[in-house]
């Protein structure tokens, strides 16, 4: 379980704006800050981390006290078990992969997890090179290990995948995915892609000017749409084929493949690989016993 | 998807189905939902609503008739059509906005349809989604 209570007036362009926070996020959640640029997002992570000083508050992980400003109580950024990822990888670039995670161990910290990281984000044929030779997706899945080296128990990700292209973002999506569930981490995002907050999180929070003005579910949150539907699933989109006067949208909803009739003006924003809300009301699907 | 934004003017409940009325000036659209005011507050007289359904559940008629169970009905001209080899796509401009309605092309030529065509564009209260 964390605890946050977390205040501080920040600086802004437009003067000070204060971050009022207050949000238990319980051990093993998936959970996203969501929000416009200069909300607040980042400096919750910073506070988290230890980067930055609430002017006052309570950060509790577990019932450790990482920091209190009654008792004045204020961890160092290594004594929290946090690993942080941003949207740049800042990697050392004349060192090999495995340099750059070896380098985040702490001292007396074993090199054997170093090993199992590399397997995990499958970076073995990689390992001898340097960054500069690895693509965008391939730096930041070393970014991702390396944020793991120390066990940390929460992971902050800071619009990690925000620089790569689709398909690469979707691919290092289900690496952190598997990470967060490997590892038992509790997780917490910022990321403004509506897709990837509702395949990755469990809990939303839509921060405004500082504050948390919305939190739930992505779907509840994020879809907003109070919707009279009952047949309703979120999938994902895998082929969108134009026939005659409409088009066929072939979505992926868990294991199963089902198709979509849409207009062109429905899909004129829809690209392969984005996350989509398939409903019908209640009374269209016919119902079969099989067997 | 057809989307028009009206007020909510009349709710009918009965167990967990409502029957639910939206003004969009001057139609009542009626839609069937297995929600009720206890379920979803978004149901309350007055409250602005969309109103949706898909191109492909506007049935079309060139002539009116009463003999018919369809309780929206939306009278209008077709302003533009596009013809494919089975199926077509009309958009219908109606006092309530432009209605697409996608139906087959043998029914377009067998209703004569053309630009400029009176027709009334109908769905079933099952086939409407209501959202907030």
């Amino acid at each position: 379980m964390i605890d946050l209570s977390l205040h501080k007036g920040l600086h802004t362009a437009q003067g000070t704006m204060p971050l009022d926070i207050d949000i238990t996020i319980t051990k093993g959640q998936f959970v996203t800050l969501y929000g416009e640029s200069g909300a607040g997002k980042t400096s919750i992570l910073r506070m988290l981390a230890g980067l930055l000083s609430p002017d006052q508050g309570k950060i509790v992980v577990n019932e450790s006290i990482w920091y209190d400003s009654t008792t004045k109580t204020n961890l160092k950024p290594q004594q929290r078990k946090v690993g942080f990822m941003f949207q740049d990888y800042a990697l050392f670039p004349h060192m090999t992969v495995r340099k750059n995670l070896e380098y985040a161990l702490s001292k007396n910290q074993d090199s054997g997890s170093i090993e199992e990281l590399i397997q995990m984000v499958e970076l073995g044929d990689l390992q001898h090179q340097k960054p500069s030779t690895l693509s965008g997706g391939q730096q930041q899945r070393v970014a991702l290990a390396r944020a793991l080296v120390q066990q940390p128990e929460i992971l902050l990700l800071d619009e990690p995948l925000s620089a790569l292209d689709t398909k690469m973002r979707l691919k290092l999506q289900d690496y952190i995915l598997k990470v967060h569930q490997q590892y038992n981490l509790t997780t917490i995002l910022v990321s403004h892609n509506i897709g990837e907050i509702i395949k990755l999180s469990h809990q939303v929070h839509i921060l405004e000017k500082g504050n948390i003005v919305k939190s739930g579910t992505p779907t509840e949150v994020l879809t907003s749409h109070k919707m009279s539907a009952k047949f309703r699933f979120t999938g994902e989109v895998i082929a969108i084929q134009q026939e005659e006067v409409v088009s066929i949208v072939t979505v992926l909803i868990g294991n199963n493949v089902v198709k979509i009739i849409a207009q062109e003006s429905e899909i004129e924003t829809l690209n392969i690989g984005d996350t989509v809300l398939v409903a019908s009301k209640a009374f269209n699907p016919v119902i079969q016993k099989i067997v | 998807m057809n989307t028009l934004q009206g007020q909510i003017s009349n709710i009918q409940v009965n167990g967990s189905l409502a029957l639910v009325s939206t003004r969009i000036n001057p139609i009542d659209f009626t839609a069937i939902v297995i929600e009720t005011p206890e379920t979803a507050d978004y149901l309350k007289i007055g409250n602005t609503i969309h109103v949706l359904f898909k191109e492909t559940e506007v049935v079309i008629a060139t002539e009116t008739s009463k003999n018919i169970s369809l309780q929206n009905q939306i009278p209008g001209t077709v302003t533009q059509l596009k013809k494919g080899t089975l199926l077509s796509r009309l958009t219908i401009d109606t006092m309530v906005g432009d209605i697409v309605s996608v139906i087959t092309t043998n029914a377009i030529d067998q209703l004569n349809i053309t630009e400029g065509t009176k027709v009334t564009a109908m769905i079933k209260t099952n086939e409407i989604l209501l959202q907030q």
